[in-house]
């Protein structure tokens, strides 16, 4: 078995050698395949990729379809073997075809790219067997074909591991996405994702990736505070940019929080209009909390609570704690509330439990 | 004679309509003890388990609400039964604390710890009671200010700067504390620990009770020295005074209270999130006109950034949005919005009925 691989890719290589010497050789055949049925007299064993890119790498290779649009058929060989596929050849997702092609046509584009996409999934298996709660996936099982698949994200002939390169978790939807992505681009998160921050989030690290829920469902913004927390709550990661951890507790503790909360817990899938991190902070257009075009910024703030409550006064605003321990010098009044309290509660039952203790002990004496 | 009748059937304290207060007060509180309580300490394990058991977070609320409002009802009713005792019957303020109380709590202390063998001879509402009393209605003013500010807070801001809410908030929880943990510790050792004092609900008190708890009072009542009436003529003038009097403020104070409890629509059910422009949009993609959609997109100046297609332009909306895909909504939301550098357009730029003309030409563009 191993001496005929071995053959095989003896043979192959003789072969692509010999495929690239006629290349250079001769002038570029300069058929379209539209136009052209004669077939190329090479050397090339059929079924070799370099069988199939004596066509596929001439520049401008086009092809119409039954509904008039023209699909490009020219593979750039350098970017396929860039790609992570770049060890498959051309066969294994697109079948055997032989010269001319005889398979049947796809009638439009998409359907082209719907037909291949689904070749994706022979063999990543465990992507697939997530689509099925994948927002885009049910959109194209109802019928609407322009919902993304593998290929639209993923591209095919230039496939790049999307662990390498976290830009492209970002840059993929940005195909559809353009308005969430323009602001996504210039947030905070976004900025930093495409100046090499390994840290920040990019589209799929909130949305998910096989297995994207649609971001409106009560479900989603019930347990958004605690996407948010998952970096926002974590210590050594928030150490790097010097914000607080404090950010989830505050925000559990006043009232939207502890209301998002409860819901969150106990009837995820009741909406509740309390506000949840990203009615206030944004959704795509995130910024610092101290940047000018942020939502939360002093001058902005009351604007980002008429939101929701529309008769909020500039005063209103001034209502919202913040983030950070309240101290005597940002909250004075609070924290006098929050002293005088706790000298008075533990004062007032001190006195109780000495006049308590002292009617027990006269009882107790007095009996015998 | 009198004295064998009071002594047998005990010493009358607190009339029916007194004894119904106080189980209204014991209702109201501890209905939103219970459901305050658990919201203060909501992360808690517990609180969420009493939240569940009392039906969710919201009908917490309500329920707090709704006793919140009986408690106001009834410390206007007090408020007026007690003008009218003070007033027309010319009643003693017997909760007022005065240097007596302070010796009867030092004698008190004394006695217990075998100092003297005198226990103090208190008067009808001993320091104890004096301070559970005002106690009660310093509590209750300051949950009713405070409660009102976390009821209405956007009516709070208009009058009072802001950080008032906040440090509402905090005063309501922590005296709600220092409430319920004084009614545990001091209010059930005096009454039901260290005796049955069934008073609230038979009205009466035993002799030795008396004694103990009341002594003053009691030596007063056995020497025949009651607190007297005013003749029935005075009675009849003072309540010809006091009627019309109190009857405008209780119409005052009630009115008072219904605007408390509708005064501020947002704070209970807060309005659903609006787009920045503070409008929603109701009309179908369906009236679009791409034609006057042409037209609009020059007038308005959206070709400015767009381009005249919608393709884009360097440097300001470097993206085409020519045959967009986005749904109606979603572009709509955009638009009033106001995304990323675009101005935000509100309903006064651009109608409902623009955004569909706008929207359906842009769908026809490549």
């Amino acid at each position: 078995m191993k001496r005929h691989l071995l053959l095989l890719s003896i043979v192959l290589g003789i072969v692509l050698l010999l495929a690239a010497v006629v290349l250079l050789a001769t002038p570029a055949p300069t058929f379209a395949q539209d136009s052209g049925d004669s077939m190329p007299e090479t050397g090339e064993a059929e079924g070799g990729d370099g069988y199939c890119l004596l066509c596929h790498s001439q520049p401008d290779q086009t092809y119409t379809l039954p509904d008039g649009s023209v699909l490009d058929i020219t593979i750039n060989p350098d970017h396929f073997a860039d790609s992570v596929h770049s060890e498959l050849g051309c066969t294994q997702c697109h079948g055997d075809m032989s010269y001319p092609h005889e398979t049947p046509v796809p009638t439009t584009s998409r359907d082209y790219t719907m037909r291949m996409a689904v070749i994706c999934t022979t063999c990543h298996e465990e992507q697939a067997s997530g689509l099925v709660d994948d927002l885009h996936y049910q959109a194209l099982a109802d019928g609407q074909y322009e919902a993304a698949t593998c290929v639209d994200c993923h591209g095919a002939h230039e496939v790049q591991s999307p662990q390498d390169n976290r830009e492209i978790g970002a840059l993929a939807c940005s195909n559809c996405h353009v308005i969430a992505f323009d602001q996504y681009e210039n947030s905070v998160h976004g900025a930093a994702l495409f100046a090499g921050d390994p840290n920040v989030p990019s589209c799929i690290d909130c949305h998910g990736v096989h297995g994207i829920e649609h971001p409106t469902t009560a479900q989603f913004r019930n347990n958004s505070p605690e996407l948010c927390g998952e970096c926002h709550a974590d210590k050594d990661l928030m150490n790097e940019y010097g914000i607080t951890t404090n950010v989830f507790d505050s925000y559990l503790s006043d009232f939207h929080g502890t209301t998002v909360a409860l819901f969150e817990e106990r009837d995820p899938n009741v909406a509740t209009n309390k506000a949840v991190c990203y009615d206030c902070h944004g959704v795509h257009d995130i910024a610092r909390a101290d940047a000018e075009n942020s939502h939360v910024i002093k001058q902005n703030l009351l604007g980002t609570c008429q939101q929701c409550h529309p008769d909020a006064t500039s005063d209103f605003a001034d209502s919202w704690v913040g983030h950070y321990e309240p101290t005597f010098e940002s909250h004075p009044l609070l924290y006098s509330v929050n002293l005088f309290y706790k000298l008075l509660i533990p004062g007032v039952l001190a006195g109780f439990a000495v006049l308590i203790g002292v009617d027990i002990f006269g009882r107790m004496r007095r009996r015998g | 004679m009198a004295k064998t009748q009071t002594h047998h059937d005990g010493y009358q304290r607190f009339k029916p309509s007194q004894r119904f207060e106080h189980i209204i007060v014991i209702l109201t509180f501890t209905v939103l003890a219970l459901t305050g309580i658990p919201q203060k300490f909501s992360s808690h394990d517990w609180a969420k388990s009493m939240i569940d058991f009392l039906g969710g977070i919201e009908s917490v609320r309500i329920v707090h609400r709704i006793m919140a409002t009986l408690l106001v009802a009834e410390s206007i009713y007090h408020g007026g039964i007690l003008s009218y005792k003070i007033y027309v019957l010319g009643q003693r303020l017997t909760m007022i604390p005065g240097i007596k109380d302070a010796r009867d709590v030092w004698d008190y202390i004394r006695y217990n710890l075998g100092w003297s063998k005198e226990h103090p001879h208190m008067p009808r509402y001993n320091f104890g009671e004096k301070a559970e009393y005002l106690a009660m209605v310093w509590g209750t003013l300051i949950m009713v200010l405070t409660g009102f500010m976390l009821w209405n807070p956007i009516g709070t801001a208009a009058i009072l700067p802001g950080a008032w809410i906040p440090a509402a908030k905090a005063a309501h929880g922590a005296e709600a504390v220092l409430a319920v943990l004084s009614i545990i510790t001091w209010h059930m050792y005096n009454v039901h620990v260290k005796m049955l004092n069934k008073s609230m609900f038979t009205g009466k008190l035993t002799h030795g009770q008396m004694k103990e708890e009341h002594g003053a009072e009691l030596a007063e009542i056995e020497a025949g020295r009651t607190w007297p009436l005013p003749p029935p003529e005075v009675i009849q003038k003072r309540r010809r005074v006091f009627l019309p009097y109190a009857v405008v403020m209780s119409i005052i104070l009630v009115a008072g209270l219904i605007y408390f409890v509708s005064f501020e629509e947002s704070a209970i059910s807060t309005v659903p999130r609006l787009s920045a422009a503070g409008e929603t949009i109701d009309v179908h993609p369906d009236i679009g006109d791409p034609v006057i959609g042409a037209q609009l997109w020059t007038a308005t100046g959206c070709d400015a950034c767009h381009g005249a297609r919608g393709e884009g332009t360097e440097g300001l909306a470097n993206f085409s949005i020519a045959g967009t895909s986005l749904s109606f909504e979603a572009f709509a939301t955009s638009v009033r919005r106001g995304p990323a550098e675009m101005p935000a357009y509100g309903k006064q730029q651009l109608s409902d009925e623009d955004l569909a003309h706008l929207w359906v030409w842009l769908t026809t563009k490549e």
